[in-house]
C-alpha cells in the first residue's frame, strides 16, 4: 500500500513478518513440529525478570497506550468484547492476560506484541468466513507469545544491530526521515518498523502453527480450519498477483519461512492428529456473522475501493461460498466499475451485478444508487429514475441527494 | 498529487529521494516556487487562476508528474494543498502508477458522471494517500468554467491518524477533466484556506 507500511501488508502474515532477513539458520529441522510437543513457556500472570526484557516491556507499555488511544481503533463494544472472549478461549495459560485491539486497516493481518497484547486488522475480519477461522489466526498469534518468540527474535535482532531500545531506533529513524521525531510510536510507519524487529524464523512460524492448531482443538473448534485460512490467504495473494501479471513470492532457499505448500501440509497433518473422529464440529458462523455483520459493508468498502480487482474478486467469491446476497453482488459490481477495463466490458458487467444485487432483499441503498446511475448511462431514463428514487427513499439524507434530485428532475 | 504522496512518504524511512534529491537542505534549489497575486496558468497551461495571496507551487518532477496536474500549498503538503487538473484526457490516469501495482487509482473516462469521478478521487485517497476512512459529505451541481460542473465535499482519516477535509469543484469539458481540489487538515487549516480556494475557483478561466 505504501512505503510507510511495508511490513503491514497481508504478506507479512503469510510469510511471517517480511523476508528481508536472509539469515541462513542452520540446524533447523525440516521435520514437522508436532502439536503435542508445543508446551506453553509462560504461565498465567507472566512478568519478565531479565533486565533487557523488562526494558522492552517498558517501551511496549507506551506503544500499547498509544494504540489504545489511536484514531484508527474500532471501538464497537460488541465486536471488541467478542474478540476479548475469543482470545480468552484460545489463549492457553495467558488467556486472562491478553489484551486485543481492532484497528481499521484494510489488510489481512494480526500481530502479537511481546507484552501480550494483540492487534487485529479490520481486513482480517472481512476475510474470515466463520468464528473457527478467526479463532485459528488468534490462536496462532497467541502461540507466538506462549512460546516467547517476540523476546527471542528481539534478542536476535539486537545481536545483529546495535539498537538498544525501540525509542532510540525510532529517534534515529525520525531524525533521518522526517527531520523531526514527533514521539509517536504507533503512527503506521513506526508500527511497521517495530514489527520488523519481531521477524519470526521459519521454526517459530512452524511452532506458532502447531501451538495454534492445538489451542483451537482444545477449545473445541475443528483444527482443520487453520489450513483452510492459509488456503484462502494463498489463493487471494495468487489471484492478485496473477491479475497484475506477476508471480507470487515463493519460498526459496534464502527465505527464512516455510514454503506455503509445506506449511499447508504440516497444518493438515497437525489437524488430522487432533481431530476427534466422528465429532461434528460447529464453526459458529452464525455467531460470527451476527457480531461482525453490522460492519461487514464497511469492511467490504475498505477493501474494494483499493481497486485491487484480483484480490477483491477472489475475496467476494470466497465469502459467496456461503451464499450470494445483495451486499456481495453489489460489491462485485463495485469491483468491475472501479477496474473499468474496456477490453473486459467492465461497465456492462458492473451494470449486471448491480441489477442482480437489487433483486435481493438485503441490497444496500448504494446498490440502488449505482444501478440507477448505470441505467442512466445506458439511456434507460425511466428505469433509472425509479431506481434513484428508491435510493433516495432508502437514504433520504444521502450526501449526493442534491445531485440525484437534479439528475432525475 | 504530490501532496498525497508526500504526506504518505515524508514520515517513512525510505523513498525520500524524490524530495531530498532536489534540495530542500539549503543548497539553493527548492522544490517550491512562489506564486504571486496575479493571473497564472496552471497544469499544462489550459487553465489560469488568480490566487488572493501568495501560494507555493510544487515544481514538476520530470517522468514523475502528469503534465495536466499541478500542486500548490500554503503551509506545506501535510497541512494543506490545492491540486489543479487541467484537461485530463479520457482513458488516462490522474497519477503515474506502475502496471504491476496491486492497488490502482481508476482511469478517468469522459462519460463519467459526478459520482463516478467522486469515487475515482476516493480511490486516489485510499490507494495513494493511505486513507483508511473516507466520508462523502456532499455531491451537488455547481457551474465551473462556464460548464455544468459539480462540487464534491469529503473528509478522510489517513494512516498518519490525522483527519483531513477536502472540496473539489470540477467539470468534464470537451471530453477532458478539469478539477480544482482543495485538501487540508480538518482542524484549522481547512477553514483557514477555504476562502482562498473559493476565490481561486471563481477566478478560473480556460485558455481562450
Amino acid at each position: 500500500m505504501c512505503a510507510r507500511c511495508l511490513e503491514l501488508t497481508r504478506r507479512s502474515l503469510l510469510v511471517g513478518g517480511g523476508v528481508a532477513a536472509a539469515a541462513l539458520h542452520t540446524g533447523i529441522a525440516d521435520a514437522r513440529i508436532r502439536p503435542q510437543d508445543m508446551v506453553p513457556l509462560v504461565g498465567p500472570g507472566f512478568k519478565p525478570t531479565d533486565v533487557d526484557e523488562q526494558g522492552l516491556w517498558h517501551d511496549m507499555a507506551r506503544v500499547e497506550e498509544e494504540i489504545a488511544d489511536s484514531n484508527l481503533l474500532i471501538q464497537d463494544p460488541k465486536i471488541t468484547s467478542y474478540l476479548r472472549d475469543l482470545i480468552g478461549t484460545v489463549g492457553g495459560p495467558a488467556a486472562k492476560d491478553f489484551r486485543i485491539y481492532l484497528m481499521r486497516i484494510p489488510d489481512f493481518n494480526a500481530v502479537m506484541f511481546p507484552t501480550g497484547f494483540a492487534v487485529v486488522f479490520s481486513g482480517l475480519l472481512l476475510r474470515m468466513r466463520n468464528e473457527a477461522q478467526l479463532a485459528g489466526v488468534i490462536a496462532h498469534e497467541s502461540g507466538h507469545f506462549l512460546r516467547r518468540h517476540e523476546i527471542r527474535s528481539w534478542r536476535d535482532q539486537r545481536r545483529k544491530t546495535d539498537l538498544f531500545s525501540i525509542g532510540a531506533m525510532l529517534a534515529g529513524l525520525g531524525g533521518a526521515g522526517a527531520g523531526v521525531y514527533l514521539g509517536d510510536y504507533v503512527q503506521l510507519a513506526q508500527l511497521g518498523t517495530i514489527l520488523s524487529l519481531f521477524k519470526y524464523s521459519r521454526e517459530m512460524e512452524a511452532e506458532a502453527d502447531a501451538m495454534g492448531v492445538k489451542l483451537i482443538a482444545q477449545a473445541g473448534y475443528d483444527p482443520m480450519e487453520m489450513s483452510t485460512v492459509w488456503q484462502q490467504l494463498i489463493g487471494e495473494e495468487q489471484a492478485s498477483a496473477v491479475y497484475r501479471g506477476k508471480h507470487r513470492h515463493h519460498g526459496s532457499l534464502f527465505d527464512t519461512h516455510p514454503s506455503d505448500d509445506a506449511r499447508m501440509a504440516d497444518l493438515k497433518a497437525d489437524a488430522l492428529e487432533l481431530k476427534v473422529p466422528g465429532k461434528l464440529y460447529n464453526d459458529y458462523r452464525d455467531r460470527y456473522l451476527a457480531t461482525i455483520g453490522p460492519i461487514r459493508p464497511m469492511l467490504l468498502d475498505d477493501q474494494v475501493k483499493l481497486n485491487d480487482p484480483g484480490a477483491s474478486e477472489y475475496l467476494i467469491e470466497t465469502l459467496a461460498q456461503d451464499g450470494w446476497n445483495g451486499l456481495l453482488r453489489f460489491y462485485e459490481g463495485e469491483v468491475w466499475r472501479l477496474r473499468n477495463r474496456l477490453a473486459f466490458n467492465d461497465e456492462a458487467r458492473a451494470a449486471q451485478s448491480y441489477a442482480a444485487a437489487v433483486v435481493y432483499p438485503d441490497a444496500p441503498a448504494d446498490a440502488w444508487r449505482w444501478h440507477g446511475i448505470f441505467l442512466l448511462k445506458q439511456g434507460r431514463t425511466a428505469e433509472a429514475k425509479a431506481a434513484l428514487s428508491k435510493y433516495l427513499t432508502m437514504k433520504p439524507d444521502a450526501p449526493d441527494a442534491p445531485w440525484v434530485r437534479q439528475t432525475i428532475g | 498529487m504530490k501532496g498525497l504522496t508526500a504526506a504518505m512518504l515524508l514520515i517513512g524511512a525510505s523513498a525520500l529521494s524524490a524530495c531530498s534529491s532536489l534540495g530542500g537542505e539549503g543548497y539553493g534549489i527548492s522544490d517550491y516556487a512562489a506564486v504571486n497575486v496575479h493571473r497564472v496558468t496552471v497544469g499544462n497551461g489550459n487553465m489560469s487562476v488568480v490566487p488572493p495571496r501568495p501560494w507555493n507551487r510544487h515544481r514538476a518532477i520530470l517522468f514523475e508528474d502528469i503534465p495536466a496536474v499541478e500542486d500548490w500549498t500554503l503551509n506545506g503538503e501535510l497541512l494543506d494543498g490545492i491540486t489543479y487538473i487541467t484537461g485530463l484526457k479520457s482513458g488516462h490516469f490522474m497519477v503515474r502508477q506502475r502496471h504491476s501495482a496491486d492497488q490502482q487509482v481508476p482511469k478517468f473516462r469522459a462519460d463519467m458522471t459526478p459520482p463516478e469521478i467522486a469515487a475515482m478521487l476516493e480511490s486516489l485517497y485510499r490507494v495513494r494517500g493511505g486513507a483508511v476512512d473516507f466520508h462523502t459529505l456532499s455531491i451537488q451541481p455547481r457551474p465551473f468554467l462556464g460548464a455544468n460542473g459539480f462540487q464534491f465535499d469529503y473528509e478522510h482519516l489517513d494512516n498518519d491518524e490525522l483527519w483531513r477535509k477536502g472540496r473539489v469543484v470540477g467539470a468534464v469539458i470537451g471530453d477532458q477533466l478539469y478539477l480544482i481540489m482543495f485538501d487540508a487538515a480538518r482542524s484549522h487549516y481547512y477553514d483557514a484556506a477555504l476562502p482562498d480556494f473559493e476565490a481561486i475557483v471563481a477566478s478560473a478561466r480556460l485558455r481562450a
